[in-house]
């Protein structure tokens, strides 16, 4: 075996004196291989120095406390529609939907309680209208008279749940942005 | 009566995934946060995981969804979202965790020297460490849940623990 092949099979060895998983003869070898490679003495460390940087990882792992819940989400997700069985031949592909949003002139108004006005009206529109349609058809939604606009789109699966919005042409207000992707998010969309 | 069968096996595989969530989506989320480095994403990640046993389990409710298959899934929908955004996942220099992504009670100095090596791996790499040491399965195991053979996995780890070491020596400069 080459000198390239020893140090090779030396981190396999020291891979497995890593996880715990060595044996006498594995722990003889690395031991052996060790004694005249200070190459690898240097870069991977005798078992002792292993089992220390290893220990890292579980206590990485015993310190955390991050426990998210992901039933509500999950169970909106799966809920049946009447349209699964149109949704069942989607079922492959994402559809992105586009959605065009018109908002009204006093929209450019940059006061807050103004955008806030705006806001409620847009996602009213948009979670009390029907906005499913096709894959590249858009639809417009009008809320007052037309003078600003927002377009984004939205990746919606095969169950008609938004995955993902993005905006496409910001209205340049990021708060309202903001706002119609997150009406857009919430909207329902079914699949006919 | 294949409405009745339909429903049934709606039933059954909403009764399936939900003792699959139950019982690993703490796991699995922490698991896909340490491989992307952020929570919101490990978040949306996972649940895209649960959905797709769901799915899998409408269509055969009988079908066996072990473990394995819940992490090959997640390592894979973790490999797949990193290249496709070619995100760095780089933390900053002093290595302070984001607030909005690790809990304060999380940024021990073992957490954070771990996710300080995560950063710096190949995906290969970052999942032989986490689905090992971390999660707990073996070097067999973890080689069957990523396509591979045990030894390739222990020379992944031991790589990997050449970074981490690395990381903890500049930490004690």
């Amino acid at each position: 075996m080459t000198r390239r092949g020893d140090c090779a099979q030396a981190e396999k060895l020291a891979g497995a004196v890593a996880l715990g998983e060595a044996g006498n003869a594995e722990r003889d070898a690395y031991r052996s291989h060790l004694a005249g490679c200070r190459q690898c003495l240097d870069a991977l460390g005798g078992e002792r120095e292993i089992e220390r940087v290893m220990a890292v990882a579980a206590r990485a792992r015993d310190s955390e406390s991050w426990e998210p819940d992901l039933r509500a989400s999950l169970v909106r997700r799966t809920r049946p529609r009447r349209a699964w069985a149109l949704a069942a031949v989607l079922a492959a592909a994402a559809l992105v939907v586009g959605l065009r949003i018109t908002l009204p002139r006093d929209f450019h108004s940059p006061a807050a309680p103004a955008i806030m006005a705006q806001e409620a009206r847009a996602l009213a529109a948009l979670n009390t209208q029907s906005i499913v349609r096709p894959q590249g058809r858009a639809e417009s939604l009008a809320v007052g008279t037309t003078t600003v606009s927002t377009a984004f789109e939205v990746r919606v699966n095969a169950r008609g749940v938004a995955l993902r919005c993005v905006i496409t042409r910001s209205s340049g207000y990021r708060a309202l942005d903001d706002s119609v992707c997150r009406a857009a998010m919430h909207a329902h969309y079914s699949s006919h | 009566m294949e409405a009745c069968h339909t429903a049934d096996a709606t039933a059954l595989a909403q009764a399936r995934a939900e003792s699959l969530v139950l019982g690993y989506q703490t796991k699995l989320a922490r698991y896909v946060r340490r491989m992307v480095g952020d929570a919101e994403v490990a978040l949306d990640l996972t649940q895209d995981v649960f959905l797709s046993a769901y799915r899998m389990l409408q269509a055969d409710p009988s079908r066996e969804l072990t473990a394995g298959w819940l992490y090959r899934a997640a390592t894979n929908a973790a490999i797949s979202f990193i290249r496709r955004k070619k995100i760095l996942r780089v933390l900053p220099l002093d290595r302070e965790i984001d607030r909005n992504t690790w809990r304060v009670d999380e940024r021990s100095a073992a957490s954070v020297d771990l996710q300080a090596a995560l950063a710096r791996l190949p995906t290969d790499q970052s999942a032989a460490l986490l689905l090992t040491s971390y999660v707990g399965y073996s070097s067999s195991e973890a080689a069957a849940i990523l396509g591979t053979t045990a030894d390739a996995i222990r020379q992944r780890v031991c790589r990997a623990m050449r970074v981490l070491r690395n990381v903890m020596k500049e930490d004690m400069k």
